[in-house]
Order: structure tokens, then sequence, then C-alpha cells
């Protein structure tokens, strides 16, 4: 290989590297949940777009930069993830958690709708002069924007692992996922965590919508593509893995940079799906799973 | 038995149209859905040309009127809305922009027998080989291609790369750009085409990165030539052009959202103010006051041009008979603000008005016209 050739892959393995930070980023709110509640959320992606429309809103209306966007949207995206959880989904009197998956199947329409009907169906893009900002390390150009969403997955998905192993709500929430009905006798509100882990779930997929705001345009249903993309993140870590669905991401970022970069452009979303199958077939409790019922 | 019933019912509902006074024209267009921006600035051209029209005294006195239909940019609502116009017995329907919906609006209308005007859609398959019923004013595909490739011979690339959408339109100007490039003896180093609803070109752009072409080609809409850009100059492409094979990238929008990423970008268009026919700088005063002081992009000037012609169809006709319309339409030769009008069969090509592209590029964020001679060009900018 060439010079030009090094650096041309170098550089799509980073791009690719960060854009599977954000895949974690999504995937670990996905597995966060199915992994407390046993819920799958089918409307994962059109929380994602929640986020995503926030920053389009408070931009054109305030002018307020994307990133600040953040101080927003995590918040509302908690807010709303435990409303749902706690007026919707818990009153579904679910069996083998057919209720939820529709009641999450509807929600996600009911979001794509309320958007289309609010913002209108043309995508929207911002333009903020650090969108194209890059620096270059060896020759390998290295986007900002996409930086910065990386460094953010890094930081919330630490802050998770601090707050799940080293404080009380922590242990609360993993005494749920692993025996809700022991936690409840110990004194632990169950009801209150998993609405809580819902939350949290769905503001992981609001700051991901934030952070990609800055380097994609918006639409109503952008959010069908990443609720894909958190399914095929979350089985190739094992579902309800948290440390796997950061290596799922990462490599389902990577699988589809380098696949569309030496084989062909066209059937980029087929690598993740090809990869996604073999998992299945082959490892069925995920690259990572021991059990599937961990957290 | 069933045709004949139809036949019958279209001509009493033509009958009952002409007795309420206005002439309905049928009219096709994206109010809804993701071409909904192009919708925009052609209902904007509508109604200019209808306000023309009717100030001018109509057709014989009468006054005109569009029967808008919204196919909300999807293939089956389109064909819907076709059904619709058929079943309202307009004389002719001015049929709109994405190729991909246009084709199937078309096909079914020639199978009614009902003239089309096309007057955005410039995928070549809609003319070539075309129909008895299918008029195109605008310029296809083909011309999209040459304009630009036309700028590359002239100052002497050898190398290019192509990115395009699989799209009816992308693929047209893709493919076409494929032929005229090999004429012109310019190499085609890459040639990528992707799906819609990919938003991350940067694998494919360190490709065209690695290769260094002289000039890089690519062909999308509205939010993807946003996101070419933006991502072009993020991995650090470096061509000595960029250009565009218009669509997205002659839009207002795209240099308002790509911001600094749109400098020095190429495009062609189908029609800008500056060109040196009748009536341009009053059409576009016009195309701003309806756009509610938004810049017009081709499309306007387009749609606005459409009314004009399928007017002038109506009146040589002398009635809202279909076949008279589709007769007067082979007869029409009129110079209207979107540049002259006369439907020829051509280069296998059949009632396909031939018109000259134009090119423009991003100065100072603003466009201004680089080709050809006649819109008075300002000097191209390199990238190197």
């Amino acid at each position: 290989m060439d010079q030009v050739a090094v650096t041309a892959f170098f550089q799509t393995l980073v791009q690719g590297l960060l854009t599977g930070g954000l895949y974690a980023l999504i995937g670990t709110g996905l597995s966060l949940i199915f992994g407390v509640m046993k819920v799958i959320n089918f409307a994962h992606g059109d929380f994602l777009a929640i986020g995503m429309f926030i920053t389009l809103a408070l931009f054109r209306t305030l002018n307020i930069d994307p990133y600040l966007s953040l101080l927003v949207a995590a918040p509302v995206g908690f807010a709303l993830g435990y409303a749902i959880q706690r007026f919707v989904l818990t009153r579904l009197g679910d069996r083998l958690g057919e209720g939820s998956m529709l009641a999450t199947l509807g929600l996600g329409l009911i979001i794509s709708n309320t958007l289309l009907l609010g913002f209108g169906a043309q995508p929207q893009s911002i333009n903020v002069p650090y969108a194209i900002k890059t620096f270059s390390f060896a020759g390998v150009q290295v986007s900002i924007p996409l930086l910065v969403a990386g460094l953010g997955t890094l930081v919330v998905i630490a802050g998770l692992n601090l707050l799940l192993y080293r404080t009380e709500l922590g242990r609360a929430i993993r005494a749920t996922a692993q025996n809700p009905l022991g936690a409840e006798l110990q004194g632990v509100r169950t009801a209150n965590i998993q609405a809580i882990v819902f939350g949290m779930g769905v503001a992981f997929a609001a700051i991901a919508g934030v952070l990609l705001m800055p380097l994609l345009y918006a639409f109503p249903t952008v959010g069908e593509n990443y609720t894909t993309k958190a399914f095929i993140v979350t089985v190739l870590g094992g579902l309800g893995n948290l440390p796997g669905a950061v290596v799922g991401g990462l490599v389902l970022g990577v699988i589809e940079s380098l696949g569309a970069f030496y084989v062909s452009n066209n059937y980029r979303d087929a690598y993740g799906l090809i990869a996604f199958l073999l998992v299945l077939l082959l490892r069925p409790e995920g690259l990572f799973g021991k059990t599937v019922k961990r957290v | 038995m069933r045709k004949v019933m139809l036949f019958t019912l279209s001509i009493a509902l033509a009958g009952s149209a002409a007795a309420q006074g206005t002439i309905k024209i049928g009219a096709i267009t994206s109010i809804t859905g993701r071409f909904a921006e192009f919708g925009k600035m052609q209902l904007a051209g509508f109604k200019v040309g209808v306000a023309e029209v009717n100030r001018k005294g109509g057709i014989g006195g009468r006054k005109i009127e569009l029967l808008i239909e919204d196919n909300a940019s999807d293939v089956n609502k389109g064909l819907a809305a076709a059904e619709r116009l058929v079943n309202a017995g307009v004389p002719l329907v001015i049929n709109e922009y994405s190729s991909s919906l246009v084709k199937a609006q078309a096909q079914y209308l020639a199978r009614q027998k009902v003239p089309n005007l096309v007057i955005t859609s410039s995928g070549d398959d809609i003319t070539k080989p075309g129909s008895d019923y299918i008029f195109r004013l605008n310029q296809p595909a083909t011309e999209y291609a040459r304009v630009i490739l036309n700028i590359f011979r002239d100052k002497k690339f050898k190398t290019m790369a192509v990115i395009a959408g699989t799209g009816a339109f992308e693929k047209s100007v893709a493919d076409a750009a494929q032929v005229i490039a090999k004429e012109y003896g310019i190499s085609i180093v890459e040639d990528q085409r992707y799906d819609k609803g990919l938003t991350d070109f940067r694998p494919v752009l360190n490709r065209i990165k690695a290769k260094n072409p002289d000039g890089l080609l690519m062909v999308s809409y509205a939010e993807d030539s946003v996101a070419l850009m933006r991502q072009a100059r993020e991995v650090g492409v470096k061509p000595r052009l960029f250009a565009g094979g218009a669509a997205g990238f002659a839009l207002p929008e795209f240099v308002k959202d790509s911001g600094s990423a749109a400098e020095s970008v190429i495009t062609a268009t189908a029609w800008i103010p500056q060109l040196r026919y009748p009536g341009v700088q009053k059409l576009n005063v016009e195309l701003v006051k309806a756009l509610g002081g938004h810049e017009p992009s081709y499309h306007a000037a387009q749609a606005y041009a459409g009314v004009i012609v399928a007017a002038e169809a109506i009146r040589r006709a002398g009635n809202t008979d279909r076949e008279k319309v589709k007769e007067a339409l082979n007869s029409v030769n009129m110079q209207t603000a979107f540049g002259p009008i006369q439907f020829k069969d051509y280069d296998g090509f059949r009632n396909q008005n031939p018109l000259v592209m134009v090119a423009q590029q991003v100065q100072g964020g603003k466009f201004v016209p680089i080709y050809p001679k006649s819109v008075v060009p300002k000097a191209i900018k390199f990238e190197r």
C-alpha cells in the first residue's frame, strides 16, 4: 500500500470509530432499558429524532448553539421517558412484553407524525461555523463535531458506569434488573427505578440526536434508521449487556465505514445487517454476552 | 365497454368545466413530502403564471385556473393525483419535479391520452423514446451533465469522479456524464452510486480523495447536497472543481445550509435571473414577491413557463379538447422568460424543447453565472 492508501484507510477507520461511538450511545440506551425491564423499545430512534428537533428549534428560534441544547434535550428526554414508563407502560398489565412492544411502536408513530405536523417533512439542517472544522493528525483529517460526538459518548457512558457501580441509585437499578421482586422486598421502589431507567434510556437517545445535529440533517422519520442501528448494536453486544453495547456500536461503525470504503458504498446498511445475522446464528447471546440478564 | 363509459364520462366532465367559465388546467406537484421544497417553488411559479395569463385577458376572454394535486412526493400518491385530474376532465396536465414520480404519472397520462406538459423533471427516458402525449419544456438530464463536462473540457481536466444517487434523475445525469466523458477524453476514476437515506459519505469521499481527480461531479437532492459538501470539506477532498448536477446544488438552501462549505462549488442550472431572455427581470421580481421575499430557484421559472405554454396551447387549440390541445402543443413556438419553447424530435428525444443549460458558481456566498458566454460569465474560481 502506498502512503495515500494508508492515510485513507486510517481516516476511514477513525471516522468509523467515531460514528460507532454514536451508535454505542444509542445502543446503550436501548440495552439499558431492556436489561432492567425486558422491554424492547421500538420508539428509540424516534426519541433521537426528538433530540434533533429540539436542537433545530432552539437554533432556529433563539439561535442557541447545538451543544447547549443538551441542557434542554437531555432533561426533556428524561422526563418524557419517565412519564411514558410511569403512565403508559406499567399500566399495560404486560404479558410476555407484547403490550409494551406494541405501545412503543405506537409511541414511535405518534412522535414521528407529531414532528411531521410541527416541522414539515423536508429535511432541515443547521449551519454552524464549526460544522466543517477539522484538525489533521498525521495526514488523517478528523471532523471536530464528529470528535465531539465521540467524546460526548465516552463521557455519558463513563457517567453511567459511575452511577451504576458507585451510587445507591445504581445499586437499586442493578437490583431491579436482577430480581425485581427481591428488590421490592428489600425496600427498593422498583416502579420508580424502572421509570428512572426508561428516562435515562430516552435521554441517551435524545443526547445522541443533539450530537448528530451539527453533522446531519433532521427529518421526522430519521429515527427509523437509528432504531435498526440500535438493535444491531444491542444484538452484537448481547442484549442488556452495557459494555457489549459499547463495543457493538464501535464494531458496527467500523464495519460500515470500511465496507463502504473497500467494497461498495451501496450496501452500507447491509454490512451491519449481515454482521447481525451472523452473530444471531453463531453466538445468539451476542459477541460479549455470557448471560442475557446482565446490566 | 368500460373504456367507452370512462370516455363519455370524461367528455361530460369536460363539458361541465367549460360551462363554468374558467378553464381548468391540471397540475401535479409535491406540496408535501421530501420534495416539498421544490413544490413550494413551483406553486409560486404557477401563481405568477396564472396571474399573468389572466391579467392579459385569459384565453379568449375566459380566465384560467389550476387544479393542483399533491403527489406527497410518493409514486402511488402521484398516480392517484394524476387519476383525479384525468377524471376531472382537464385538457392538459402540467407535471412536475422528481423523475421517478413523473415517469409513472406521464406513462399513465399517455395511456389515458391526456396531454402532459413536463416542466422540471429531466430524466432522459421521459422523452426518450417518449410518447405523442408527453411534451417537455425543460432540459433533459444529458444537458445537465454536458454543461459541467464542457467546463471540465475547457479547463483541460484529465480525470473526474462521480457520486450520484440511484433515483431516476441522478442516474440519468451520471450515466450521461459517463458517455460524454468518454467523448471528451476525460477519464472517470471513480463512479459511486448511493441509495437515498445514506447520510455518511465519508468512506466514498476518502476513496475519491485518494484518487485526487481534477473534477468531482455530484448529483443529489437537497438534503444530500449539503451533507456531501460538508463531508467533502471535512475529509479534505480537493479536486480543482466541485460540481453539482443541479437539483439540490442549485437551491438557495444549499448555499444557506452549507455555509462556507458551498464556496466555489459550481452547478448546472436550468435558469437564472441573469439570463438575457425578454421578461426575465420582471419574472424574477414577481417570483420573489410570490415567495414572500425568498430567492426563486429555476423550478419556479419552469412552473411559470409551464402555465404560459399550457395557456398558449389551449388558445391555439381553440377549445379544451385533449386531442386538439395535443396537436396545438406540437405547433407551439414562443419566447418565454424561461427561454424559447418549441417541441422537437432529435437525438432520440421526442417532443423535447432543445434549450441550453447555464452553469453558476458560489462566490462570496452567492451564485454567479460562469457559463455559457451569453450570460456574461464571471471568472471561475478553482480549489487548487
